[in-house]
């Protein structure tokens, strides 16, 4: 049995994860997720300030505090802060670091600001195989980070489709952290989520786990706090990977005294091709919110929607009107409907110049004109889309310092 | 008797790209068995009429429903202008709309 930890489900989650799971208990991986499409984006725009850069930074901090007690009680760190630029994170850190490169395909998509293969588990394997004590990465698949330290540790081979498709299951259940033990669930009046604990999953060798979290953190492990997060960001059952195809209608839970058991699953080839994950720059947005308090909401949204058309033009404004308010209500608030509006357009200039126009109108539009916060300068905006590109276009490396 | 939907299902909702994902659960076969057969695309489409193209895929092992709802969020999250533009809150909007619940699932 090999003991995978989850500290991070995503960029900004709680940052004394990575201590509490280290010294809560026993385990031999700990892993983080730090990387979501719109993360790709914001790591893209980090990157053209500062080629240096490109990682997720809280990473960093996170091992300035703890890689030394990892290192103590040699728990393997596996984490994809890495980012854009996963050469560059791991020479920061001091230790027998690995990283997988290969997934930039910025040469293939020039027009994107970033574009990354999802890259499987394997290279993740070969780094730990030849001892690298952290392993870190840009874009690989979020399950990865739990498939590649279970194959490495058991020496599973590239067509153990079963045991792939289990250990792609247990990182899916992992990959978002303390969603799998009670955070963000619908019947989160049932159990204590004042501050749920990471989960842990105890994965063996056919691939099957128990999903767990360490004695005395809050939250729980139940077959629903499971399920739920088993069905967050999945389409068609056949969930396809790099690696492995897996069947969720396959996927069998059973409640334990110490969290729940997953096994059965059945996986299958994976398909010839690869994700890649672009974000371009699609112009720029600024928004702002007109607050429309008391009587005739409609007249008072059409009058300032003519007036903001009328300074600044129509094209790429979009409106909606919120509702929320009720008649003749106890509170200011209660009475009041909120009408939002977003432009977007690929005119820097114009982006601003919303700001301006949308606060010239301050006394000069309806009555109780105010906003719930005013429009900033406009910033600019991503387009993500999904690409597909043949295995043999991309070389995934596993590099060791 | 009409329930909020949400009085015997579980969901979690996010996005994918431009789509947004909604999965729904239930805690019993025989709630399963009503759910699977009531909460139809169409149904879904009734009660969530932000929903346009939207496909069902059924993972009985689970007791649970899994609706792709295509193009919900224009471009993605960096793009998007809808309210809530990772459609975190989509399966709890869901679970608060009120249905015929067979009374014994009560």
């Amino acid at each position: 049995m090999i003991r995978i930890g989850n500290a991070s489900g995503f960029y900004g989650d709680r940052l004394s994860a990575m201590r509490e799971q280290l010294e809560g208990g026993d385990l031999d991986v700990l892993t983080g997720d730090y990387l979501a499409e719109l993360t790709m984006l914001i790591l893209g725009r980090d990157r053209m300030k500062d080629s240096q850069l490109g990682y997720a930074k809280t990473f960093l901090r996170q091992m300035e505090d703890c890689l030394g007690l990892a290192l103590d009680k040699g728990v393997k760190i596996v984490v994809n802060a890495g980012g854009l630029n996963p050469e560059g994170l791991a020479r920061k850190l001091d230790a027998k670091v690995g990283y997988v490169t290969g997934d930039d395909l910025k040469a293939r998509f020039p027009e994107a600001l970033t574009a990354n293969a999802y890259l499987g588990a394997w290279e993740i394997a070969d780094c730990l195989d030849q001892g690298a004590q952290v392993v870190v990465t840009g874009r690989v698949t979020d399950a990865s980070l739990v498939v590649g330290p279970a194959a490495a540790h058991f020496g599973w081979a590239r067509d153990d489709w079963d045991k792939l498709a289990g250990a792609t299951v247990a990182g899916h259940v992992l990959e978002c952290g303390t969603q799998a033990t009670g955070g963000n669930y619908s019947f989160f009046t049932e159990i204590d989520t004042t501050k749920p604990g990471f989960p842990i999953a105890e994965i063996d060798e056919d691939g099957s786990c128990l999903i767990t979290k360490h004695d005395g953190t809050g939250g729980t492990v139940t077959t629903d706090t499971v399920t739920a997060q088993l069905l967050y960001e999945i389409g068609a059952p056949e969930y396809l990977g790099p690696d492995v195809t897996t069947h969720f209608d396959t996927i069998k839970l059973e409640q334990h005294p110490r969290g729940v058991r997953i096994s059965e699953t059945k996986g299958s080839p994976p398909p010839d091709t690869l994700k890649v994950c672009l974000n371009t720059l699609g112009g720029f947005r600024n928004s702002t919110t007109f607050v429309l308090t008391g009587l005739d909401v409609d007249a008072k949204a059409d009058l300032v929607k003519r007036q903001l058309q009328q300074a600044i033009g129509d094209e790429g404004l979009t409106w909606t009107l919120a509702r929320t308010d009720q008649t003749d209500a106890p509170t200011e608030e209660q009475a009041s409907a909120l009408l939002h509006v977003t432009i977007k357009t690929t005119d820097p200039k114009r982006a601003k110049g919303f700001s301006r126009a949308a606060i010239e109108l301050a006394l000069a539009s309806y009555p109780g004109f105010h906003v719930t916060a005013p429009p900033s300068d406009g910033t600019p905006f991503g387009v993500y889309k999904a690409a597909y590109v043949n295995r043999d276009e991309v070389s995934a490396k596993a590099v060791l310092l | 008797m009409k329930r909020p939907l949400g009085t015997i299902a579980g969901a979690r909702s996010g996005d994918k790209g431009g789509d947004a994902n909604l999965g729904v659960w239930v805690r019993t076969e025989e709630a399963y068995e009503w759910l699977s057969t009531f909460l139809t695309k169409e149904k879904l489409k009734e009660l969530l009429p932000e929903a346009q193209e939207v496909t069902r895929y059924d993972l009985p092992n689970l007791k649970a429903l899994n609706f792709v709802l295509h193009g919900l969020l224009g471009e993605g999250v960096a793009s998007s202008t809808r309210f809530d533009p990772q459609a975190k809150a989509l399966g709890e909007w869901l679970r608060s709309r009120e249905v015929e619940i067979p009374e014994e699932l009560l």
